[in-house]
């Protein structure tokens, strides 16, 4: 049987090491093997990349090296974002701002905290996804000390107006406000639309390296200048006391070598997963009845296009894909063992059967035109065989029996 | 754990998709905790299933337990195809995993409503008789 053709579409769970970013880390897993805060020569040529890395991912967000604190990826990055600023400022208040279509990491916190005694608003999205600063201004109060707004969706890709709720921090900060701050989890963001964390007027940002063509276990928290967090981990002085804990040298040189070439092949990498993603929703919305694209079209990331297919379920779907060689996600990687249809969905207002039947489709620079071509000639039948076993679907029932009875 | 052979191949292929026109026996059910949902229709001639069909909503194992149930009992006595149990169903698709076993369930529940809804008549006159 011949080996059936693969195409990996799910670019926002995870993507491939950049083979330059593996060439780059590999002689930290060998030679080069030695423990960044010894003294001797190995610790300093340890030392030496992982500063150099800083300074990469320093530039990627446009931030200060030393506002960089390396350590295992998204969910540990917004973990002691969060946590370690709550912890801060316990002593000046208690309410979080965060909204409805956040990561599952960020949305585990804010529950974790909420059974502390902490308050949580949660603010709605707009049927395009995207949060309202009104919203936002209105939701302060004075015991409000954190505010948790992701950059870009994870599902659907809508992309937040996180500088214009950092206008609205500075002016409260202007008027004599001192204990509130600013995170925003920019792990999808990161590469894909252009940062610069002066600009932003945020407090704290997460990132992770594995959506960005480096290896999973490796992600970074940027800290403003003069910030203070709580460290989660401790037992250790690494990371300036923010994350105590061996540096995991070659990855965190992989995650340099990563956001160099995510700074450097900026605009190629997004104008090219823009034109499959457009050209892809083209031909889907031709050739596929009774769908629903999800989220806003020109206020997202250039490589997610998120698609509900009416009168189907999206796990079957995956699977029925995965059959055929194409890999996609539903919902969020992280809940698809929930029976839950997907939060994020529901939060536009779809109803059960639209937020159960999305499908997120994340290109990647390696993608190419065939591999369109080759959904597009899977996706619609897929659909289709779907479909026609769908008790939802009765429009197409009563034709169908002869077509599939044996 | 991963889903067996036989379970891709039910979703690759499914099995007697579809409704029959002049079924005898038909039910439609919802599991009401995650909205899947599984319709039968049953076409039985002197108390023996000729043919089965099925349509389905839901997570993969939904599916592949309608495809798979339908060629389980085609050509079974109802007295037979109402013993059936779901682990009778989760083992002839090479295991499922427990928080799936729902779906077993609800093909297994389906299956008895439409059999009581068609034949109830049958299977009181079959039971009668084997007394």
């Amino acid at each position: 049987m011949p080996a059936i053709r693969r195409v990996y579409l799910d670019c926002s769970a995870t993507t491939p090491v950049d083979e330059r970013v593996v060439a780059e880390m590999m002689p930290y897993l060998t030679g080069r093997f030695g423990n960044a805060s010894s003294v001797h020569f190995f610790g300093q040529e340890a030392r030496a990349a992982v500063d150099r890395a800083r300074r990469e991912v320093a530039a990627l967000i446009g931030a200060r090296p030393n506002e960089i604190v390396f350590l295992s990826g998204g969910t540990e990055a917004n973990n002691l974002a969060i946590r370690g600023i709550c912890e801060v400022a316990e002593a000046h208040g208690r309410h979080i701002i965060t909204s409805a279509i956040e990561h599952s990491s960020v949305r585990g916190i804010c529950e974790a905290l909420e059974k502390r005694g902490w308050a949580v608003t949660r603010l709605p999205v707009s049927e395009d996804g995207i949060v309202h600063v009104e919203d936002v201004r209105d939701a302060l109060r004075p015991d409000t000390v954190l505010i948790s707004i992701m950059l870009a969706n994870n599902e659907i890709g809508t992309i937040q107006p996180v500088q214009q709720i950092g206008e609205l921090v500075r002016e409260e900060r202007s008027r004599g406000r001192k204990y509130l701050w600013l995170h925003t989890d920019a792990v999808q963001a990161a590469g894909r639309v252009a940062l610069d964390t002066e600009t932003l007027n945020c407090d704290l940002l997460s990132l992770s390296a594995h959506k960005l063509y480096a290896p999973k276990g490796v992600g970074a928290l940027y800290i403003r200048r003069g910030v203070r967090v709580m460290g989660q981990n401790v037992g250790g002085h690494q990371e300036r006391e923010r994350r105590a804990g061996t540096e995991a040298v070659p990855s965190i040189v992989a995650f340099g070598a990563a956001a160099k070439l995510a700074r450097e092949e900026f605009d190629g990498r997004n104008r090219h997963t823009e034109k499959l993603r457009d050209s892809f929703e083209a031909h889907v919305a031709a050739r596929v009845p009774q769908i629903v694209f999800n989220g806003a079209r020109a206020k997202r990331l250039a490589h997610i296009s998120n698609i509900s297919f009416r009168f189907i379920e999206g796990q079957s779907l995956l699977i029925s894909l995965d059959l055929e060689g194409v890999a996609v996600s539903t919902g969020s990687a992280c809940s698809s063992g929930s029976l839950e249809p997907s939060p994020v969905i529901r939060a536009l207002g779809r109803n059960d059967e639209l937020a159960r039947g999305a499908i997120r489709f994340s290109f990647g620079k390696d993608n190419c035109d065939e591999d369109v071509d080759y959904v597009l000639e899977v996706l619609p039948r897929v659909v289709e065989k779907l479909r026609q076993l769908s008790p939802l679907n009765k429009t197409q029932v009563s034709s169908f029996e002869f077509r599939v009875s044996s | 754990m991963p889903y067996s052979a036989t379970f891709k191949d039910h979703i690759a292929r499914p099995r007697n998709g579809g409704e029959i026109a002049n079924a005898n026996a038909v039910s439609e059910e919802t599991n009401p905790v995650c909205g899947d949902r599984l319709r039968l229709s049953l076409l039985v001639r002197d108390g023996r299933i000729e043919r089965a069909r099925f349509l389905a909503y839901g997570c993969p194992p939904t599916l592949a337990c309608g495809s798979y149930l339908t060629e389980m009992i085609t050509g079974m006595l109802i007295e037979e195809a109402m013993r059936l149990t779901r682990r009778d169903l989760i083992s002839g698709l090479g295991g499922l995993p427990a928080r799936k076993h729902h779906a077993a369930a609800l093909a297994i529940e389906t299956l008895r409503s439409a059999i009581e809804s068609g034949c109830s008549e049958l299977l009181t006159r079959n039971q009668t008789r084997a007394v």
